[in-house]
């Protein structure tokens, strides 16, 4: 019951995009395909296709009539065409949204797992030396923007050592299956990763670090210690688990921004993600392909949210979403 | 057995503990009272290992100085040999782990036994503190405060220690939970080395058989646990009783003056006490024994400040006190209580000195008292029972309370010396105006004139006040501003009240403790609550049953054994004849006498907590 409140919470905010998506390029002024595909597209255009693609979009039927024959093409994976790549848009999408999702996904777990131990292990050294070096180390760190991390790791490893990839996400061409795949894509993936990771995981690390200061003034930590556990208990069992509810929140948050935050560093290691994808739609104005893209986001983003929010009530006992 | 030597604990510079010393044996029990901040729950966290700050001396554990021991082999004596239940209910466990995992870790984490003996053993530990076995699995957020209290105890004895230590085991639960904790509280203990820390004296008294009473890291005073509550001997540990809301003291809520700090030279609380001297200022009091007790007291404990002591008094040749004995303490309110003619007044006037005591000696502050000159009257004043007639006629309100100044020369000047008498005058309820000021005794109501007189006796700040019905001729209003005045005063300075009244629920709610007196002895004494809820002499009894209620019941009037005999005894009797000294004054009264007590006049013995003069009490006690 707790669980399908908060779904049909998600159901609600999904079907608002769905009409903002849907809205939006129906309330500019002028042709809505023109609003739809762009000015250079209309051009281009035969009458004929006008016309077709008038009618294939219900142009001349009141709203709700559109709005049921634009869920109905949603439904069949028909997001519209991009002129640009000449290809529909769902699959134009489909083709970029695996290689940003491995890269961001990757980001956001190894930055949160290693921003957590190094948060537990900070915090419960406070005052410390080690504590002082991770603090002044990892916010110095967060200074740089990922671009430039981006840039220099690309000139350092790729440039000068070349032992990385410059561009890319796989070799092109080279054919390659099975391990050898994997092995190709994880080292295309190694450095833009380190960027992301190296840039994201300054925050976790705060966050963890506070929690865990806080989180080791408490009582309950006192009763641990009564009971005769070990340090490493009390830091990760105690300690540790508690911190580690702000953590996943943030993380859910984060996974919002990454998605498109990715941007600069698929750029700067030319990777084929959705970053680049919006990049390149934006260049030359592939308004299907902005909206598809808009759209596909939200929903993963949505999708993320909705998983972190279970996860939250297993970590969490407290938490229920009953109303 | 835990033994404490000489224990110090501070943190920044600041001495926590400063000095403790503490023994305990297999089976003892040991509670630790005090204020907030006195560092009860340091002394508790030292003995744990949990302390962050700087400790010396030793704390022998089996032997064994844990203090000098590493971290190690601390963690497999924590929870293990050494259990503390934690202060704090609502957070004390973990939120994100169930009841049940939390007492199984308790088991597992030193090692010794497997997780199915943990699991099993955990459903035996809910079964014992009583709670439902489904329970265990849920998250502390879904457990009441008692049920939470409960989960901590089975985390505590989950490896059956040897010592368990108990921070405020009953602090924030409701009064039911509380009794089912102390209960099984009680229940566990057996057996262990129980140390209870705690600022609720009933929690105290229902858990250990010895109280340490505690105050800015060190212990004023130790003893049993009933020997302590009945007659506390250090001020502090009274003061701490009389500001205790509980259903056996009848005397109204005192405090203790001041506040406690941890940076005093000398007794810690010589800077908040009444009964301090020089030595207290800068000489650390010893924790010495006195019988069962120990004590750090420069002065003994609370002194004696009236002690009259076999007074016998004649007027007229008839004899009205006969061998009189009573203790005044310092900063204690005593109620002479009886029937008009009973010798009250006659007593006070012999303390006084207005009349001359037959026999007997008299001690002001452990002095005697041979002849009483100025410096007597600076210490001890009185408040006279008929107002009207103790102010003379021939001054105004100014000069009749400003007169005790003149005479004891004090050297302030007319305008302090108006100052302070317009204070005292303020303090009794009366206007200080000039106008006022000026006018006569015949000018003033019967309440006004009380509360000049004891205007009068305050305006030279004595430390005993003897007042003789001081509020008699008072509305039931004054009266009540004019008692909690006096006890007020007996709370900021030790002010000792000697209140002579007949109103014994009067009594109840000012004194400490009540001495009933008869014919001119006092036939029964003890603490007020006992006397009023326990009366033992059948006086008393009567005394009680006829005390004003709110009801409309009437109790029945005394069946007197002599009533059908004799009439005339009654008037012979009130007289205080002769012949009383042959027998038991209350004979012709006495609803049940016994044959000795026409023959014999019994003595004031001590019997429980009382002191009674009565056969039927006393003749079981040895002698």
């Amino acid at each position: 019951m707790k669980k399908a409140g908060s779904a049909v919470s998600y159901l609600i905010a999904f079907i608002l995009i769905l009409m903002i998506s849907f809205l939006l390029p129906r309330l500019m002024p002028g042709n809505p395909l023109m609003a739809i595909y762009g000015e250079e597209a209309l051009i281009a255009m035969t009458p004929e296709l006008q016309a077709e693609l008038t009618q294939r979009f219900s142009l001349d039927d009141p709203l709700g009539t559109q709005f049921v024959s634009y869920l109905k093409a949603l439904l069949h994976g028909d997001m519209g065409y991009s002129y640009f790549h000449n290809a529909p848009v769902f699959d134009v999408i489909i083709a970029s949204l695996p290689w940003t999702l491995l890269l961001v996904g990757l980001a956001v777990l190894i930055s949160s797992f290693l921003g957590i131990i190094l948060g537990i292990e900070s915090g419960y050294r406070r005052g410390e030396t080690t504590d002082k070096v991770l603090l002044t180390g990892l916010i110095s760190l967060s200074g740089f923007p990922d671009f430039f991390i981006g840039i220099l790791l690309l000139l350092f490893f790729g440039a000068a050592l070349g032992i990385a990839p410059l561009a890319g996400a796989v070799t092109p061409y080279a054919g390659k299956t099975g391990l050898a795949l994997l092995i190709d894509v994880l080292h295309h993936l190694t450095l833009p990763l380190l960027a992301l990771v190296l840039v994201r995981i300054t925050g976790t690390y705060l966050l963890t670090r506070n929690t865990m200061v806080t989180t080791l003034g408490e009582a309950f930590i006192l009763t641990a210690k009564a009971k005769g556990c070990r340090e490493r208990e009390i830091r990760y069992r105690h300690a540790g688990r508690n911190s580690l509810l702000p953590v996943v929140t943030a993380a859910g948050l984060q996974l919002a921004g990454s998605i498109t935050g990715a941007l600069f560093i698929e750029i700067v290691f030319s990777y084929p993600g959705v970053g680049s994808l919006l990049y390149n739609s934006l260049l030359a104005r592939d308004y299907p392909l902005m909206q598809g893209i808009l759209l596909m986001t939200t929903v993963v983003i949505l999708l993320a949210n909705y998983m972190i929010d279970l996860l939250y009530t297993r970590l969490d006992p407290r938490i229920t979403y009953s109303r | 057995m835990l033994e404490i030597k000489n224990l110090k604990v501070s943190y920044n510079e600041l001495n926590i503990l400063k000095g403790i010393d503490l023994s305990l044996n297999k089976g003892e029990s040991l509670a630790v009272i005090g204020e907030t901040g006195a560092g009860k729950t340091t002394l508790s966290l030292s003995i744990m290992g949990l302390i962050e700050g700087h400790c010396t001396g030793e704390i022998l554990f089996q032997g064994e100085n844990l203090l000098s021991l590493p971290e190690d082999e601390l963690r497999l004596l924590r929870g293990r040999r050494i259990a503390m239940v934690f202060q704090d209910v609502e957070a004390a466990l973990h939120p994100l782990y169930t009841i049940r995992q939390q007492i199984i870790e308790a088991i597992l984490v030193h090692g010794e036994k497997d997780r199915d003996f943990a699991a099993e053993h955990t459903r035996q530990l809910l079964a014992r503190v009583g709670l439902d076995e489904r329970r265990g699995d849920s998250y502390p957020h879904q457990l009441s405060g008692g049920e939470k209290q409960k989960a901590l105890i089975c985390i505590a004895l989950a490896n059956d220690p040897d010592v368990l230590i108990l921070d405020e085991p009953t602090a924030a639960l409701d009064a039911l939970t509380k009794a089912e904790i102390i209960n099984l509280l009680r229940k566990e203990a057996k057996e262990r080395i129980t140390l209870v820390i705690t600022h609720d004296i009933d929690a105290a008294a229902k858990l250990a058989e010895r109280i340490a009473v505690m105050y800015a890291g060190r212990i004023l005073e130790m003893g049993p646990t009933e020997e302590l509550l009945e007659q506390p001997m250090h001020p502090y540990t009274r003061g701490l009783l009389r500001s205790y809301p509980n259903m056996t003291t009848t005397k109204d809520l005192q405090g203790i003056p001041g506040r406690m700090s941890h940076r005093v030279e000398g007794c810690p609380f010589h800077t908040r006490c009444t009964q301090k001297i020089a030595v207290c200022g800068h000489d650390v009091p010893e924790l010495q024994k006195k019988n069962s007790r120990y004590l750090a007291c420069h002065r003994g404990g609370i002194i004696p400040l009236l002690e009259v002591k076999n007074i016998s008094s004649n007027i007229d040749k008839v004899e009205i006190l006969h061998s009189v004995d009573i203790n005044l303490y310092e900063g204690e309110t005593l109620a002479l209580v009886g029937e008009s003619g009973s010798g009250k007044t006659t007593l006070a006037k012999t303390i006084m000195g207005l009349f001359t005591a037959k026999q007997g000696e008299i001690f002001l502050e452990e002095k005697p008292v041979i002849q009483r000159k100025k410096e007597f009257f600076e210490r001890v004043q009185m408040v006279f029972q008929n107002p009207g007639e103790s102010i003379s006629h021939r001054m105004n309100v100014y000069q009749a309370v400003k007169e005790p100044l003149d005479i004891h020369g004090s050297r302030a000047s007319e305008s302090e010396k108006q100052e302070k008498v317009k204070k005292v005058l303020d303090e009794v309820e009366l206007t200080g105006d000039d106008e006022y000021l000026k006018k006569y005794p015949h000018h003033l109501s019967g309440g006004e004139a009380q509360r000049v007189a004891i205007a009068r006796a305050l305006v030279l700040d004595p430390k005993l006040i003897i007042a003789d019905e001081p509020t008699s001729a008072l509305d039931a209003s004054i009266q009540a501003k004019i008692l909690r005045l006096f006890l007020d005063l007996q709370e900021e300075r030790g002010l000792a009240l000697l209140l002579i009244t007949h109103d014994i629920a009067l009594a109840r709610k000012v004194s400490d403790r009540m001495a009933v007196m008869l014919q001119g002895t006092i036939v029964e004494e003890g603490p007020t609550s006992e006397i009023v809820n326990n009366p033992l002499h059948p006086y008393t009894k009567c005394l009680i049953e006829v005390a004003p209620t709110m009801s409309r019941e009437i109790s029945e009037p005394l069946e007197t054994n002599s009533r059908e005999e004799d009439h005339e005894t009654e008037t012979d009797f009130q007289k205080g004849s002769s012949d009383s000294q042959q027998n038991c004054p209350f004979i012709r009264r006495c609803p049940h006498p016994l044959p000795r007590c026409f023959q014999d006049k019994p003595e004031l013995k001590t019997c429980s907590v009382h002191r009674v003069a009565c056969f039927r009490h006393t003749v079981h006690w040895p002698t």
